[in-house]
């Protein structure tokens, strides 16, 4: 075995997460993981279906003001993810979905920011004008959160 | 807790039968009368029997396994019951379903959806159907004094009748050429049989979370007082989406639980998860057609304290149905 992984495996937060039996260790982690992706992907996929059409009256520019949230859902989901990956980074490492998860999400993370500076600050927002690409970024962000989430989930069965 | 689940089944599972009844009746009249009002009530109700159609469901898969343990019940009859009960859920949900969609569209245009109305019609007639037939062969589990014909039920009869006092045990299955697919052991059993199909609905069932708590969020945010621009009808539009996450995650989730009942029958997050469904179930129904939040949050407008109270409870009781999902294993004994 590698013997940084192996270092990994027995440092204090891995066996903190993933030995305590605590409810606040590995149920509490994976649960702020459920949640970052929830309001990531959710939020991302609530905007999206904007752009799309859905809820036209819904005006394109105070939805800006939602990102930071994704963002926080993103760090939520990434610090939680990084402390389940060290409980066991032996197997995760070797896993192929476990790669094609984390290509899902970075894809979907680049397309969210795409979607806040080409629609969401482009200077023609304020007059409610999509640019001509706002609906490939918003189809685009659903397949990507849901590429992510169904490798996530395939991680614990494959 | 003084009440167990057997208790709380044999309490419960009057709402769809007699709530459903009195829906049914509700809508019928106000066909009859050309009420308006009428109809919304009666969509209403129809709405709020399906939500309580989840616990008198789900407190039978729990009542089922202590009473499997029992040496004089039969599963042949508890199995029957079990049917039935998948009926009436499903057509049920159906009803409730439509109903809701109704009830949205109603809100929006002031008019209703005449084809909708009639649908939830069949559907409400159907279940009233099959939730007497589950009460029938409910009582037939505990009650032999009201067995004219003394046969096991049909659908399930066996050639060779079990030896007196060794009635099947809660794991000894009867031969899997007697359970029909379309039965809730039987459908169970072929959900189970398929291994890609439990690892395909958890990623389904994730998928409808996320799609849930956005779309709850930003509509509710409005609620809230946030991007007070624009009227809560608005966002109002993107709610079908919400739902469309909550019937993907009942259909995922309903199957996991006719999968291994024994899972989700005697556990106390489940119990959690399906006490703030209804509180959310609750909510979203106001959300959806009361006139606090549709008449209260015009452009520009900050809403009462009334109305971000709903807000934060559909954020919040969201939030609680998520965390008691991801505590099966752990405060439970769910996998």
């Amino acid at each position: 075995m590698d013997p940084f992984l192996e270092s990994l495996q027995q440092s204090a937060i891995a066996r903190f997460v993933g030995e305590s039996g605590s409810l606040l260790g590995y149920p509490t982690i994976l649960f702020l993981h459920t949640l970052g992706l929830g309001t990531v992907a959710g939020v991302n996929a609530a905007v999206a279906l904007r752009v799309l059409g859905f809820g036209r009256n819904v005006p394109i520019e105070p939805l800006d003001r939602l990102f930071p949230i994704m963002w926080i859902g993103f760090i939520a989901s990434a610090i939680s993810g990084l402390a389940l990956l060290v409980t066991d980074p032996v197997t995760r490492l070797h896993q192929t979905v476990f790669y094609v998860k984390l290509i899902f999400v970075a894809l979907a993370v680049v397309n969210m920011q795409m979607m806040r500076t080409r629609i969401f600050r482009s200077p023609a927002v304020s007059d409610g004008v999509l640019p001509s690409n706002a609906r490939t970024l918003a189809m685009a962000s659903l397949f990507l959160w849901i590429g992510a989430t169904t490798a996530g989930r395939l991680i614990a069965y494959i | 807790m003084n009440m167990n689940v057997p208790h709380l089944h044999l309490l419960l599972n009057h709402i769809p039968t007699i709530g459903g009844a009195a829906a049914l009746v509700l809508l019928i009249i106000a066909f009859v009368r050309k009420s308006d009002d009428l109809k919304r009530i009666a969509l209403e109700a129809t709405y709020v029997v399906a939500l309580f159609t989840f616990p008198a469901y789900l407190s039978g898969v729990g009542a089922q396994q202590s009473l499997l343990e029992m040496p004089d019940i039969s599963q042949l009859f508890v199995d029957a019951h079990w049917t039935a009960a998948l009926w009436t859920f499903v057509l049920m949900q159906l009803a409730g379903a439509l109903s809701w969609l109704a009830l949205w569209k109603w809100r929006r245009i002031g008019s209703w959806p005449t084809t909708m109305v009639a649908f939830v019609f069949v559907f409400s007639a159907l279940s009233f159907a099959t939730a007497a037939r589950t009460a029938s062969l409910g009582g037939e589990i505990r009650h032999p004094e009201i067995i004219v014909n003394a046969q096991p039920p049909a659908e399930t009869a066996v050639t060779e009748a079990a030896p007196e006092g060794a009635a099947p045990s809660a794991t000894e299955a009867p031969p899997e050429t007697e359970i029909g697919w379309m039965t809730g052991r039987g459908l169970g059993k072929a959900y189970m049989d398929r291994n890609w199909m439990w690892p395909a609905s958890e990623a389904i069932h994730f998928i409808g979370l996320w799609l849930i708590l956005g779309v709850i969020l930003l509509v509710n945010m409005r609620l809230l007082g946030f991007m007070r621009s624009a009227p809560y009808s608005a966002f109002h539009r993107l709610l079908p989406w919400a739902a469309l996450g909550l019937a993907i995650n009942v259909v995922t989730g309903m199957m996991f639980v006719t999968g291994t009942p024994e899972q989700y029958g005697a556990n106390i997050s489940f119990l959690w998860k399906i006490i703030f469904l209804m509180v959310a179930g609750l909510n979203l129904l106001y959300i959806t057609v009361f006139e606090g939040p549709w008449h209260h949050a015009q452009a520009g407008e900050d809403p009462p304290i009334r109305v971000k109270i709903a807000g934060a409870t559909a954020i919040v009781s969201w939030l609680l149905v998520m965390y008691f999902g991801r505590m099966l294993p752990f405060l439970g004994n769910a996998f």
